[in-house]
């Protein structure tokens, strides 16, 4: 079957196989034909790859492995099958604006009740030492703030839910 | 006073660093309280053991598990209404340093350092400020002041229009000089409240941002545009004054490969100064310093368009990366910087300093560059630094560190030193490529690529450099190696791999 791991937003679909000596991958439309990890120890190993013997450190945390090659890192997270196919569900229902970025909430333009529009501004953040306005992607009516003033969030988090306005 | 003595290692390698250690048995204090945090805390704890001083510290609840808090010989705890508020709290700080019995304040870089209303707070206390006087804080933290002064004796500076002189016809005469334009705030520095405007359309809004900027930040809403110099050159100059009115400088130190006005990879000597460039610059930096009566250690930066340099700022405190300085002259400049505030005269001359080989610092930050640089948070669950020969590491994070957005993303400098700079280029890229850090993303490939490409290694970078090669941001594109990792350590892929025989997928992709 078809799996999908993400890295930096994006989504790559792949299809691991076994063959002599050791997997078969095929990645989008790229098909590795041989591949095979060997452990060495905690958090280390040697990943062959095309004739290739590339030493490798990980770290698995739940869903994600954070993985090194060669100085180079990379965040790579599972995405389980059932859930990639409910968040398309629970999306177009369940309005909420994420955060694009660690950092604190400056100021809250909206309050619960508030009809807003495509661009309204709801909040300003500031992360990365820039201000940012974080405005609605459509409209709809301000459910619940779920940060006040001065408060930290983490990238991703859910800063203002919306509901369907009545239309 | 004993005059400096140069410890010479035998059989040392043509870059052994020959550390210049200036002899000084007695200060007035014992303990120094460090009002700072990460890795220069540590630093600065280092340099104190060595010297036989005590050092204390402040720390914030959420830095209480850092190595510096570790490191000091009495921390203190302090609060405030957020981390960063409590490292900014004067009053705190001050009765820390009493209860530490501390006779000396380090304010390390950031926070309060080019505070002149916390260096008058130390004085009043009785304390010794290791840094210069309260005036020289006060003087170079007005940019447009600073800029006055310098021109005012005869340093060259950047056309500008400064808004106080006339604000009826400020935008008039910005507009004048001509696009592009950089628009700044007085109190700004480190990149914020600076605004590049090349569609002079643009001038007003970028006017009206960088004062609710610059009023946010420094409570300081005045600001000055300059003409912005294309792609120049950000060379900086180190030097020490002492009480008695002597400054000498230690050589210069380019900065040029910068992300949105922040610093990551810097450098000594600059590779684009010819010898007799190089005197000039370092002239006019003592020149500055002495017009100045400065005393300690300071910086004074310029850029450089390749046929003449401008002043642009002075940073009367330890900058982030001295340590290059340290590696090429072998002078401590934390111990110097104590022995001056201790009201010693400089331990030696001019002719002393003497430059050896090549230094490169490379800054490891939480970030992520192919997501515009944007903070990254966890854990440093596997942390392992490089070692070797000329390779130095000041870190601020232990293994195991819960790496937040409270502070400034700055995890640890590697730094490295050899005798010439391609070698040290490629000794910082060993370096990096030896360094493991799992469990939050950060900067060191992107670094990396940064060192290993062919304009760093041929010394053709500016500041823009960066915004001019997005790709070094973006990264490879080639991700099968980790995607081909990450699917073999995946339980639920290899489990739906190993569940069909090898046959049987064999035949079945004959049959695709």
């Amino acid at each position: 079957m078809k799996h999908s791991l993400e890295t930096n937003g994006i989504e790559h679909q792949l299809w691991l196989s076994r063959c002599r000596g050791g997997y078969r991958l095929s990645l989008g439309d790229k098909v590795i034909t041989s591949v095979a990890f060997a452990h060495e120890g905690d958090g280390s190993g040697v990943l062959s790859i095309e004739g290739e013997s590339l030493p490798v450190r990980f770290l698995i945390d739940r869903d994600i492995i954070h993985i090194n090659i060669g100085g180079t890192t990379r965040v790579i997270r599972y995405v389980e099958p059932l859930r990639a196919r409910s968040c398309a569900f629970a999306q177009t229902n369940h309005l909420v604006v994420r955060a694009p970025m660690p950092g604190i909430v400056v100021a809250t333009k909206v309050s619960p009740g508030q009809l807003v529009y495509t661009g309204t501004p709801l909040m300003v953040m500031e992360g990365m030492k820039l201000e940012t306005i974080i405005r609605s992607q459509r409209e709809g009516v301000v459910e619940r703030i779920h940060f006040k003033e001065g408060e930290n969030f983490e990238r991703d988090a859910v800063l203002v839910s919306l509901s369907e306005g009545v239309s | 006073m004993a005059p400096p003595k140069r410890s010479r290692k035998t059989g040392a390698d043509s870059h052994e660093i020959v550390w210049m250690t200036s002899v000084c048995a007695n200060y007035p204090f014992d303990t120094i309280l460090i009002a700072n945090r990460g890795e220069i805390a540590v630093r600065i704890i280092k340099t104190l053991r060595k010297l036989g001083l005590r050092s204390a510290i402040v720390y914030h609840e959420i830095d209480a598990g850092t190595p510096a808090v570790a490191m000091a010989d009495t921390a203190i705890a302090i609060d405030g209404r957020t981390p960063i508020a409590a490292y900014l709290d004067i009053t705190q700080i001050i009765a820390a340093a009493h209860k530490a019995n501390a006779g000396a304040v380090h304010p390390g870089y950031g926070f309060l350092s080019e505070n002149a209303a916390f260096a008058k707070s130390v004085v009043a206390a009785a304390l010794t400020f290791i840094g210069p006087a309260p005036e020289s804080i006060e003087l170079m933290g007005d940019k447009i002041r600073a800029r006055n002064f310098v021109q005012r004796n005869g340093f060259p500076v950047v056309p500008s229009a400064i808004e106080e002189d006339d604000p009826a016809t400020f935008l008039y005469r910005a507009r004048a000089m001509g696009a592009p334009l950089l628009v700044k705030t007085s109190g700004g520095g480190g990149g914020k409240g600076m605004q590049i405007v090349s569609d002079l359309g643009r001038l007003e809004d970028a006017i009206a941002q960088a004062h609710s900027e610059g009023q946010r930040y420094f409570g300081d809403g005045r600001l000055y545009v300059e003409r912005y110099i294309e792609n120049p050159r950000h060379i900086e100059v180190q030097v020490l004054g002492d009480c008695f009115g002597n400054v000498v400088h230690l050589f210069e130190r380019e900065c040029s490969v910068q992300r949105r006005f922040q610093k990551i990879i810097e450098e000594a000597p600059s590779p684009a100064l010819s010898p007799e460039m190089r005197k000039r610059i370092c002239e006019a930096a003592v020149g500055i310093a002495l017009a100045g009566r400065y005393r300690n250690a300071g910086t004074v930066e310029f850029i450089f368009d390749g046929a003449q340099f401008y002043f642009l700022e002075m940073n009367t405190r330890l900058q982030v990366e001295h340590p290059v300085t340290e590696m090429i002259t072998g002078i401590d400049l934390v111990a110097e910087q104590i022995r001056l505030a201790a009201g010693h005269a400089l331990g030696f001359t001019q002719p002393d300093v003497v430059p050896n080989g090549h230094a490169i610092e490379a800054r490891l930050y939480a970030e992520a560059p192919k997501r515009g640089y944007a903070p990254t948070t966890g854990k440093a669950t596997v942390l392992e630094y490089p070692g070797g020969n000329g390779v130095r590491i000041d870190s601020g994070i232990l293994r195991g560190q819960q790496i937040t957005t409270a502070f400034d993303p700055m995890l640890a400098k590697i730094i490295v030193h050899s005798s010439t700079r391609l070698e040290a280029a490629l000794k910082a890229y060993r370096a990096m490529r030896e360094l493991v850090l799992l469990g939050c993303e950060t900067n060191a490939s992107f670094l990396m690529r940064i060192l290993a490409g062919e304009a760093f290694l041929s010394g053709d970078i500016h500041t823009g450099y960066l915004e001019q090669n997005p790709h070094l941001a973006a990264g490879d594109a080639d991700l099968s190696s980790f995607l081909a990792t990450a699917a073999l350590l995946t339980r639920e892929i290899r489990e739906s791999a190993d569940a069909v025989p090898e046959l049987h997928a064999a035949v079945g992709s004959w049959r695709n």
